[in-house]
């Protein structure tokens, strides 16, 4: 798998969830020559004013100071484990009970307080970058468990077709498979319609539908 | 008048593989203040000169030295790696390193004002310059350090991206002039050109090998595989010697033959300064560049407090030999005019294509490169012979 690096982060917003205590350092200014803005929400009873649903994933970054306890109430996705918006730990107190809030949050990356300007451009490399990284390897993992989840149907279709084609496994796999590339299908997804047609007939009779190639014949 | 007198620290490697280059910027440098100095000014500067010899470990130690001695400011550096090994003693000690050479960018540091060419100054107009002009395809070659490393990734994927390929990179350790080989694959894979980073002996070496093959092949080196760099400049084309002097491109933001009265009065005055050379180069511009900033920004702060002229520096603007140069407030890097030169048998370069105006630093190629790094495959070759 090879992934795509951002490399150039012209454009982007950086969200700073801190109280203004000179802790934040270099960090806007470092920001700003890389072309990213910053803007610091509103904590108010303990808690950032965040537009959650507004954040775009790829245009702003979250800063969370771990040393504001439970201060962003974003939702991780409980099967990715991924924020909305890539983000960046601004790590104070090294305790590991802040240091697993911020993975709770799905941090991909941290700053030392009070922020050295040197930091910052890796920082956000390797934050944005593993989230983009995450993102990619999810999608994958999703696509994988879908094709799993299909394996069943191919296996039927094949049992099928040995039974009332008289082909051997190899035969019905390839058969398949052939067919399964010309309709532009997954192997599992084009079963799964296979078997889905075959258990609801049309008037013509239950029919596998597909014709052998090499061969006059129409499977019955 | 009383005249505030400060000491400034003074750090090239005079000696050592990079020498010739180092010994022009601390020409350029001495030029500077010796202009100061005689001038009416309110301050007068005392350099204090030092010399690395080129090795990592006595940048640190001397810039340790310079800073714990109550210098605040120190003129130096010419290769990136020096800078990156004495950025840490700058900032524990609250100094300015005013760094006079062009390099790779990807760096801002607060306690290094930059008066070189940062990489959309030099590589990106000389790989426009390649892609229309010369060719599509290139061999990469150079010194084994951060400087090749990184200005060869800009050049592949700026040259990429305009659809040319890059077919080898080879890197050679700073020094090595064992070139031999690197000749040898170049004549072989045939490029449209060969992008240098090489510096000091290791390219003069290579300058001359690579000429001498190609002759020996009956090739017409220059007309047929030119060698473009950003490092060359014009104290190293006697080093390179007068059979390989002439048809290397160069991108620079300086030449020494630029017409101006500005560089007509410098060149005088450094020709008449230092008549036992070497020339003047890019880099000895920028580093007289960084001693004349350096002195307005102390008048006008009135100390010598690293903040404060760090602040002061970034309302000066200079009519510097290659025209003016001004400090982006944001990036401490310089406005330059970029330019493309060609050497040639005299030891001068002639101009080939100059901006029409000074433009601004982009250190981290925010407005000049894609978000995206290219998916490019990865080159055909790449070796690196330590």
């Amino acid at each position: 798998m090879s992934s795509r690096l951002l490399q150039n982060f012209k454009g982007g917003r950086a969200i700073v969830v801190t109280r203004h205590g000179g802790c934040e350092g270099a960090l806007e200014t470092t920001l700003a020559k890389l072309g990213v803005s910053t803007e610091y929400p509103e904590i108010v009873d303990g808690r950032a004013q965040i537009d959650v649903a507004g954040l775009q994933p790829d245009r702003d970054i979250l800063f969370v100071d771990a040393d504001l306890e439970g201060v962003v109430a974003i939702e991780v996705d409980p099967a990715s484990r991924l924020p909305p918006a890539p983000v960046i730990g601004l790590v104070g107190v090294e305790a590991p009970s802040r240091l697993k809030a911020l993975v709770n949050l799905g941090a991909t990356s941290f700053l030392r307080k009070p922020v050295h300007g040197g930091a910052v451009y890796t920082s956000l490399f390797m934050g944005i970058n593993q989230f983009l990284l995450r993102a990619e390897m999810y999608e994958r993992l999703q696509d994988l468990e879908e094709r799993r989840r299909g394996r069943r149907a191919v296996i039927r279709a094949v049992i099928l077709l040995m039974r009332q084609n008289g082909l051997d496994e190899d035969g019905a796999y390839s058969l398949l498979r052939r067919e399964s590339m010309r309709a532009r299908q997954s192997m599992e997804i084009y079963c799964e319609e296979f078997m889905s047609k075959w258990a609801k007939p049309d008037t013509s009779g239950r029919t596998t539908g597909i014709t052998l190639r090499g061969g006059n014949k129409q499977a019955i | 008048m009383m005249r505030t007198r400060y000491r400034i620290g003074v750090m090239f490697s005079t000696t050592g593989s990079y020498s010739v280059v180092a010994r022009s910027m601390l020409n350029g440098a001495m030029l500077a203040f010796r202009e100061v100095n005689d001038s009416a000014d309110a301050i007068s500067l005392e350099p204090v000169v030092v010399n690395p010899s080129g090795d990592l470990a006595s940048y640190r130690s001397l810039s340790l030295e310079l800073l714990g001695s109550d210098i605040r400011h120190v003129v130096g550096c010419y290769t990136s790696s020096s800078r990156k090994e004495v950025i840490p003693c700058f900032e524990k000690f609250d100094g300015l390193l005013w760094y006079p050479s062009h390099y790779e960018g990807f760096e801002s540091s607060d306690n290094v004002i930059y008066t070189g060419a940062a990489p959309n100054q030099h590589v990106l107009p000389l790989v426009d310059y390649l892609a229309s002009r010369v060719g599509s395809s290139a061999f990469c070659v150079g010194s084994n350090y951060i400087w090749a490393w990184e200005n060869n990734r800009i050049f592949r994927e700026a040259l990429t991206a305009r659809g040319g390929t890059v077919t080898a990179e080879r890197y050679l350790s700073v020094g090595d002039t064992e070139v031999d080989q690197v000749v040898a694959a170049i004549i072989d894979q045939r490029p449209d050109f060969v992008f240098n980073n090489l510096i000091g002996t290791s390219a003069y070496a290579f300058f001359r090998a690579f000429r001498a093959t190609c002759r020996a092949r009956g090739i017409d080196q220059a007309a047929q595989i030119p060698v473009a760099s950003c490092t060359l400049s014009e104290p190293e084309l006697p080093e390179i010697g007068a059979d390989a002097v002439d048809g290397h491109l160069s991108s620079s933001v300086y030449f020494s033959s630029l017409n101006s009265p500005e560089n007509a009065a410098f060149s005088r005055a450094y020709a008449e300064a230092f008549p036992d050379g070497p020339v003047s180069s890019a880099d000895a511009e920028a580093s007289y560049v960084a001693v004349k900033l350096l002195a307005a920004a102390l008048a006008q702060a009135g100390t010598d407090d690293a903040r404060k002229v760090r602040a002061a520096v970034a309302d000066q603007r200079l009519l510097a030999p290659q025209g003016e140069v001004r400090i982006d407030r944001q990036t401490f890097h310089a406005w330059l005019t970029p330019r493309i030169g060609r050497s040639a048998a005299n030891g001068q370069f002639e101009v080939l294509l100059e901006s029409r105006e000074p433009i601004a630093p982009d250190p981290y190629l925010v407005q000049s490169s894609p978000r995206f790094a290219s998916a490019m495959r990865s080159p055909l070759l790449k070796v690196v012979q330590s």
